[in-house]
């Protein structure tokens, strides 16, 4: 079997490198999943706005109840 | 200074210190084993029918700069973020490290100055992948559940 050309052999390594290096962050990327901080933050501040929504539906209903009784 | 290398550490890496140091960590690793194969394939102990030693030889430097820069940043992260200690937690991790900066500090000069000195890089960078395994399994490992 004949050798690629030198310019391909470069360019082949060096590519299979790129590849190695992409892959290694894809796995790991995907263990970590959407356990990151920004992640994190963002999924406490969904929470903290849903019980804030919580808290004033349940001051208006309160309300509501005394007005009515 | 230590806070504001911290600070930018931080910002940098938008909170996620760990998981970029981790994910950097496991690109040096992964290249390493390259590193060996391609230093096998250039020094003709191991023979590939598509690739040849001096493509093979050319692609390893290449390769081995940027693990050098990598493995200075995630250096740099590691003292400039976490702290430098020699507890029972991180003692094993730190003195590897050292070693590893020695080592590679090491296998640059002999690479630049060259000559009798070139027939130490085998044991060099074997030493190097061996230093840089220790180091990644007593951290990154135990971060992505391994160790």
């Amino acid at each position: 079997m004949d050798r690629p050309s030198h310019g391909v052999q470069l360019l082949g390594s060096v590519l299979a490198a790129l590849a190695i290096a992409a892959v290694a962050i894809a796995l790991v990327t995907a263990h970590f999943g959407p356990t990151s901080i920004a992640e994190r933050e963002l999924e406490e501040q969904r929470l903290e706005q849903r019980e804030e929504t919580l808290e004033e539906r349940r001051e208006l209903r309160e309300e509501r109840l005394e007005q009515g009784r | 200074m230590t806070d504001t290398l911290e600070q930018l550490i931080e910002d940098v890496t938008r909170g996620n210190v760990t998981e970029v140091k981790v994910v950097l960590a496991t690109v040096v690793m992964a290249l390493a084993v390259y590193q060996l194969l391609l230093a096998a394939v250039g020094y003709g102990w191991l023979r590939v029918p598509f690739l040849a030693s001096a493509p093979a030889l050319w692609t390893h430097r290449a390769s081995g700069d940027t693990i050098a820069i990598l493995v200075v940043v995630v250096a740099l992260m590691c003292v400039g973020y976490y702290g430098f200690e020699l507890g029972d937690d991180g003692g094993t991790h730190a003195v590897v490290a050292i070693g590893l900066l020695g080592v590679l500090a090491a296998k640059v000069l002999v690479v630049r100055v060259g000559g009798r000195l070139g027939r130490l890089l085998p044991l060099l960078g074997v030493s190097l992948l061996v230093l840089l395994g220790i180091t990644w399994w007593t951290s990154a490992a135990g971060f992505l559940g391994i160790a």
